[in-house]
């Protein structure tokens, strides 16, 4: 009787086995069922900034991390829970206008997850999370209220208390469908959730503004090292230093709502490209040593954070210190800025803006050297005109600093943009390699370099065979737009390699934080990919070969004047002649001393120190982005209760069975 | 899933194998000991298995067949086992049985040979869950759920559960009744026993849910 009992229990679970079916599976581990179970999802964050009176930017709300479902962002929606909100890529002004707007929406958002730009999209709409006019208070005119870039929306200097991802490309897939499941799904106690990592340090320790953070040593403030070189090398230890000196820069940094995806292909980095091509033109030219002015080229960064790197080299050229060693503040003639030039392409004519602040002889000189460098480039139809006379003042860039501090500085701005920004997507995270033009670079860069011969060689061997023998390497425009624009090949690109051992494939031009403490000669690993690739390039195209050429370096280079170049790749640095140096950039109201930062009391003398905000970024431990599954808890409660109840009717009916057969046995 | 969740799977699947022990096993040593050693030949058995089909795997074909002929003979292994271990057993019996003749104790009852058959079986069916559920069951504990695509209604981990409960169920009874069977000669019971174990497994390979596990365990 009992065997027969028995029969049926088994036939009963083999009914039970047959009726469950399942699915062949690839995973052949538990790690793979974890990972099957948890995506990790790539995506660039926007964190926690903080300035001397509060905090921008995006942070989780605590210490925890921030686990909501996924809701997808249309319009009309209420959130009915705190949801993570997946937007796309087009509707990013419009959510964060209506979380401004709509106090009871933005209460229930746990997070925000952004959609990477879907090619077909229209691009004729623009984006600019910057504002109207990017740091206005340091203009050196009174009219701040003017819009140099209308469409700047300014959501980027908002403070949010939630979590901000931007996903890549393969990522936006993955959280779609997520979405798309969420409410396709009938079963109410399931759902697919994302899982936000993005505690700050400042957060945690309650540190809101920059100088209590830098205190508490929650964070660490932006800046980085700006790179100079001259061509030819100044020849400190001679005692001729008095050729008049001119001064051309551009920026390396840009700035966007997340900040690992700061490319700034048109603003700064297409003028940043223009120069180096330039550059490399003019250092093939014969009789450098002859020129009657001295050629500065300065490559600045932490310009979108309150102009760091320009206030900094100025501060440092009044204290005559070891950085700016051969260059007399008294000796700088003119200041050429090249800003954004990669949009001046319209229908095969190349058009660029001259933007002056006073009228001056120096300032004359260049705009004839211009025009005479238009006029030897006739076969290329450049146009460069004076920016509209209604402008208030030049626009935003590093010449700023120079005139705040001497208004009579002759300066000059090349840009592609006459009253307002050309470019639709300043300081965002879709200002990228399509949104600029190679023939404009290649056609600023040959612009740049005759004109600074012209102004150089001062009109004497002005004209004939040397200028229109300055011509710019169109694959090396192209190749530098690649490398530094793209992340294929990124800075993986042969160009970079020769120089540098890259820490990244995929640029990325956020000025970051700066590590330590700020040195003359910094130890290359507190120093950014950009601002070392920036000056082996620089050393090298503008250096004249040292005695022993072929020495390597690991030592340093005994001649003085020399520097080593191309240290990092496969250890065979070569000693060259040249004058190529670092300079921090960081704010001047900023000192390092012993181990920690100190915000300085503002200075009368330092006007735009006293309007800096003093940029810092938080520390955080980790950062980053799952998705996963997860059912409701009374699920798992039912489950509990099941397994429970299982094993106590096991018991049950085992004590029963018990009972029951040794009653059985005793009737026996 | 979290903790509730996790423990709810662990007890679906050991929670009736935890109370027989409890119950029946518990009271007497021999039994603990019974129990312990028929999990170590059944680990022994899927040892050797894999020894012999390591050279054969991963198993890189898309059809079933190959599974199902690596089933089959891990099968077909573990009864011919079966029938080892009752051969041991049967000579443990007459050891004991000795025994209690030299001491003037009764001999064994047909409930104390029914009760080390169950435990043997429960060593078996205790290895299984222990080997094919459990070590699963640690995604389980975290915040996260799974669905396998073929079956959406159910969580993975509960599937996974029942599976190793009624395993844990065949494999107990099984060797009760293939024990009575091989003592009172009964050709039917004798074959039963491995024709359940054998459809059981088919099924597991046809319904496929942790195929590479099995094959992992191999």
């Amino acid at each position: 009787m009992a065997i027969k009992f028995l029969y049926l229990l088994l036939l009963f679970n083999f009914h039970l086995r047959l009726s469950v079916s399942g699915q062949l599976n690839s995973m052949e581990s538990v790690p793979d069922l974890q990972k099957s179970m948890y995506k990790f999802i790539d995506g660039y964050p926007c964190v926690r900034l903080l300035n001397l009176s509060g905090v921008i930017g995006c942070s989780n709300p605590g210490r925890e991390m921030v686990v909501a479902p996924i809701v997808r962002y249309k319009n009309a929606i209420a959130l009915s829970q705190p949801s993570a909100v997946l937007v796309s890529s087009d509707e990013i002004q419009s959510f964060f206008t209506r979380i401004w707007h709509d106090s009871s929406f933005a209460g229930n958002i746990a997070g925000v997850i952004v959609e990477s730009e879907n090619e077909f999209q229209n691009k004729s709409k623009g984006f600019s999370p910057a504002g109207k006019f990017p740091l206005a208070e340091f203009a050196p005119y009174q009219n701040t209220s003017y819009e140099w870039n209308p469409i700047g929306s300014g959501i980027m200097w908002n403070a949010y208390d939630f979590p901000v991802f931007l996903l890549s490309e393969s990522s936006t897939l993955t959280l779609q469908e997520a979405a798309i499941k969420n409410e396709k799904s009938k079963k109410a106690y399931i759902a697919d959730v994302a899982e936000f990592d993005l505690v700050m340090q400042t957060t945690k320790a309650g540190t809101h503004d920059s100088e209590t953070c830098l205190k508490e040593e929650t964070c660490l403030p932006l800046g980085g090292y700006s790179v100079w070189s001259s061509l030819p090398p100044i020849n400190v230890s001679s005692s001729d230093q008095s050729k008049p000196i001119i001064l051309t820069m551009a920026s390396m940094d840009s700035a966007s709502f997340f900040r690992d995806k700061s490319l700034g292909a048109d603003s700064p980095l297409s003028g940043l490209i223009s120069l180096l091509a330039a550059i490399d033109a003019l250092s093939h030219v014969d009789g450098l040593d002859d020129l009657t002015k001295q050629l500065v080229f300065i490559f600045f960064t932490g310009e979108s954070w309150g102009y760091l790197g320009s206030r900094r080299f100025l501060y440092e050229l009044d204290l005559q210190s070891e950085a700016v060693r051969g260059l007399n503040n008294s000796l700088i003639e003119m200041a050429i800025e090249i800003g954004s030039v990669g949009k001046g392409f319209n229908q095969g004519i190349k058009r660029f803006y001259t933007h002056t602040a006073e009228v001056s002889s120096a300032t004359n000189e260049t705009l004839k050297a211009l025009k005479h460098a238009q006029d030897s480039l006739k076969s290329e139809h450049i146009i460069v005109s004076p920016a509209n006379a209604s402008n208030p003042g030049i626009p935003p860039s590093s010449l700023m600093s120079f005139l705040r501090k001497n208004s009579l500085t002759s300066g000059l701005v090349l840009e592609d943009f006459d009253s307002v920004f050309s470019n639709k997507f300043y300081h965002s995270h879709l200002d990228n390699i399509s949104n600029i033009n190679s023939s404009a670079i290649v056609a600023a860069a040959s612009l740049v370099a005759r004109t600074l011969y012209i102004l150089a060689s001062d009109n004497k061997s002005a004209s004939g065979s040397a200028l229109t023998g300055i011509s710019v390497n169109v694959s090396l425009v192209e190749e530098l737009m690649g490398c530094l624009l793209d992340c294929d090949p990124g800075l993986s690109c042969e160009l970079v390699k020769e120089y540098i051992s890259p820490n990244s494939t995929c640029p990325n031009h956020y000025a970051g934080v700066i590590l330590d403490e700020p040195s003359f000669e910094p130890p290359p690993g507190y120093v950014d990919d950009m601002s070392r690739f920036l000056w082996n390039f620089l050393a090298d195209r503008t250096s004249i070969p040292s005695e022993n050429a072929s020495s390597s370096c690991s030592q340093g280079c005994s001649n003085k004047g020399a520097v080593c170049v191309r240290e990092e790749t496969d250890g065979k640095g070569i000693c060259v002649i040249s004058t190529t140096r670092y300079v921090p950039a960081y704010s001047t109201r900023l000192k390092f001393e012993s181990g920690i930062w100190t915000v300085l009391p503002p200075n009368s003398s330092d006007p735009m120190g006293m309007l800096d905000p003093v940029w810092t970024e938080s520390n955080w431990n980790a950062i980053g982005l799952r998705v996963y599954t997860v059912q409701d808890a009374a699920y798992d409660r039912i489950v509990l209760v099941a397994g429970i109840s299982v094993t106590v009717l096991a018991y049950l009916a085992i004590v029963t069975t018990r009972a029951v057969l040794t009653k059985a046995l005793k009737r026996d | 899933m979290t903790l509730a969740a996790g423990i709810g799977y662990a007890l679906l699947a050991l929670g009736p194998s935890l109370s027989l022990f409890v119950s029946v096993i518990s009271k007497k040593p021999f039994l603990i000991l019974t129990v312990l050693s028929s999990t170590l030949l059944w680990l022994s058995s899927l040892i050797v298995l894999s020894g012999v089909w390591r050279g054969f795997l991963p198993l890189k074909s898309t059809s079933r067949w190959p599974y199902g002929l690596l089933i089959f003979t891990s099968i077909a292994f573990q009864e011919g086992l079966r029938v080892l271990f009752w051969k041991v057993y049967k000579r443990l019996e007459d050891l004991l049985d000795d025994f209690a003749d030299r001491v003037s104790k009764p001999r064994l009852y047909q409930t104390d040979k029914m009760e080390i058959a169950l435990a043997g079986g429960l060593g078996h069916g205790v290895a299984h869950a222990v080997f094919f559920c459990l070590s699963l069951l640690t995604p389980a504990f975290g915040p996260a759920t799974f669905f396998v695509d073929r079956c959406s209604q159910l969580p993975f981990f509960l599937v996974s559960a029942i599976i190793a409960l009624a395993f844990v169920t065949i494999h107990t009874f099984s060797m009760v009744i293939a024990f009575n069977g091989y003592a009172e000669g009964n050709k039917v019971d004798q074959v039963f026993v491995p024709v359940v174990h054998l459809v059981a497994g088919m099924v597991g390979v046809a319904s496929s849910v942790y195929l590479s596990f099995i094959s992992l365990q191999a």
